[in-house]
């Protein structure tokens, strides 16, 4: 294992709507052996509503600081705040006149560009590995899952870490705890959740997380496995709402990565907040063997 | 319906290719990848990126900046990653966004979209608390969108009454958690609030208005 210890920045979400993603990274990571330091007072990424790159990279600059000195990568489980971290690390790292800058604004925006960022989905496979995680299976998790990545693991180019178009990464950590990919869901995979437009185009967001859960659904899922919290609060959170305003009956458990995988090594449920989902996991934990 | 030639803006691109995210935009061949990949199109009938990119390298300020399409792009990055030309459909966009803001604020166009109003209450929280505090984005958002207090707090009933109580009953937010019985309703704030503030102050748009 060529990892043991790690920044963990947990992002917003990790407080309220998505704690079970919170809880669930933080159960996985102590099982498998990886000690994570939460970055001290961290501060929020700028989400997407942030968009102008100089702001974001000001505000991913204070996290990277504080991360670098204890000298350690950060690893993060929201796809979004991923993108921030990362984008910004690599302008960081790329301008030393923007690093100067920032570090006249405040000298906690002082980063030495000596870290790197990561998503937990890339930790778990590139990082830990496959054949580690394997060793520490206590459980076989026989689930028929639609895998979902959304946009920020396979895009933009310069911070994905997986395939633009067939992400697989979740594919295989389901195959590995005992898990069956469906088929004919992978079209659906890193097509938007609507999730961006929730608050300002609820009409469009709705419409196009709905056509997730269909297909799932006509898939022939029990659940989706998911690694970003605005996805998760889409698709979760929100499924009830689509429900009733589009009077449709979806009812499909959605479920983070870290919590199947949890459940994989043998954790106990309710550590891993699997009674904190929207939508009903009971039937999930009724194929943990 | 025609384009006027004399009523192009020439330095329309050079504007664009001045403001961050934007630099690419000469780039496109009008090739329309970015377009046949969008997700949104399948929900907006006429969405077209190609479109803008072409209309914003002609000069056609005034038609681009008010373009409500603008407004309902994801940043979901298909278009970025696809473009055989690195044009950064998405940041261009973005950079088209901000432009259209500031032309708003200096009172030279309305954009029919609540989504900067969105954007900078979102803003105001990290401004103010370091991490976002989503009961107070609600707060502030609705009411700015829906024109009053009132109005705001229906809507935001309306939209958020079910969710909320969801939220409750998982314990998500409030006491049913365990831990503090004011968990997701009252901020979660940084020490360090006084960098944050510097920050917007220093570089953010919004840092001018107070």
């Amino acid at each position: 294992m060529s990892v043991d210890k790690l920044a963990y920045y947990p992002g917003c979400p990790s407080e309220a709507t998505a704690i079970e993603q919170h809880m669930s990274t933080e159960a996985v990571f102590e099982k498998l052996g990886v000690e994570l330091v939460e970055v001290e007072d961290w501060n929020c990424c700028g989400a997407a509503e942030v968009e102008d790159p100089r702001l974001v990279y000001a505000l991913n600059a204070r996290n990277l600081a504080i991360a670098e000195k204890d000298d350690l990568d950060i690893v993060t489980p929201c796809s979004i705040c991923y993108y921030n971290l990362e984008r910004s690390n690599k302008a960081l790292k790329a301008d030393e006149a923007l690093r100067t800058k920032l570090k006249g604004i405040d000298n906690s925006l002082d980063y030495g560009g000596k870290i790197k960022t990561k998503h937990v989905l890339d930790v778990f496979v590139n990082d830990i590995g496959l054949d580690e995680i394997s060793s520490k299976l206590e459980k076989k998790v026989n689930v028929k899952v639609a895998p979902y990545y959304g946009c920020y693991i396979g895009r933009p180019p310069e911070t994905a870490f997986d395939d633009p178009d067939n992400p697989v990464l979740m594919d295989k950590l389901i195959e590995l705890i005992g898990g069956e990919i469906v088929p004919n869901f992978n079209y659906m995979k890193t097509v938007c959740c609507g999730g961006p437009l929730m608050m300002t185009r609820g009409d469009i967001a709705f419409d196009m997380a709905r056509k997730i859960l269909d297909v799932a659904k006509n898939a022939g899922a029990d659940c989706i496995a998911l690694a970003c919290p605005l996805c998760g609060m889409m698709l979760d959170g929100k499924q009830a709402d689509i429900e009733k305003a589009l009077d449709v009956t979806i009812g499909m458990p959605v479920v983070y990565i870290t919590q199947l995988l949890g459940l994989a090594l043998g954790i106990e449920p309710n550590k891993l907040g699997l009674n904190k989902n929207a939508v009903d996991t009971k039937e999930i934990l009724g194929k943990v063997v | 319906m025609p384009i006027k030639t004399w009523e192009l803006d020439p330095n329309f691109k050079n504007e664009i290719m001045n403001e961050a995210g934007g630099e690419r935009l000469a780039s496109c061949f009008q090739c329309s990848t970015c377009t046949l990949g969008c997700p949104i199109t399948e929900f907006v009938p006429g969405y077209n990126p190609r479109k803008i990119i072409q209309m914003s390298l002609l000069g056609m300020r005034e038609e681009v900046l008010s373009n409500p399409d603008l407004w309902v792009c994801l940043i979901c990055q298909t278009c970025t990653a696809r473009c055989p030309q690195d044009v950064r459909i998405a940041d261009v966009l973005g950079a088209l966004r901000r432009i259209a803001e500031r032309e708003e604020e200096a009172g030279n166009l309305k954009i029919d979209s609540p989504r900067p109003l969105f954007d900078k209450a979102f803003q105001h929280q990290l401004k103010k608390f370091g991490r976002l505090y989503d009961m107070g984005l609600a707060m502030e958002y609705y009411p700015k969108k829906e024109g009053s207090f009132i109005k705001g707090m229906l809507a935001m009933m309306k939209d958020y009454k079910d969710f909320g109580m969801r939220m409750f009953l998982k314990g998500k937010m409030g006491p049913l958690g365990g831990g503090s019985p004011v968990k997701g309703m009252l901020a979660s704030k940084i020490k360090q609030k006084d960098v944050m503030k510097k920050i917007f102050e220093e570089l953010g748009e919004e840092g001018k208005e107070k």
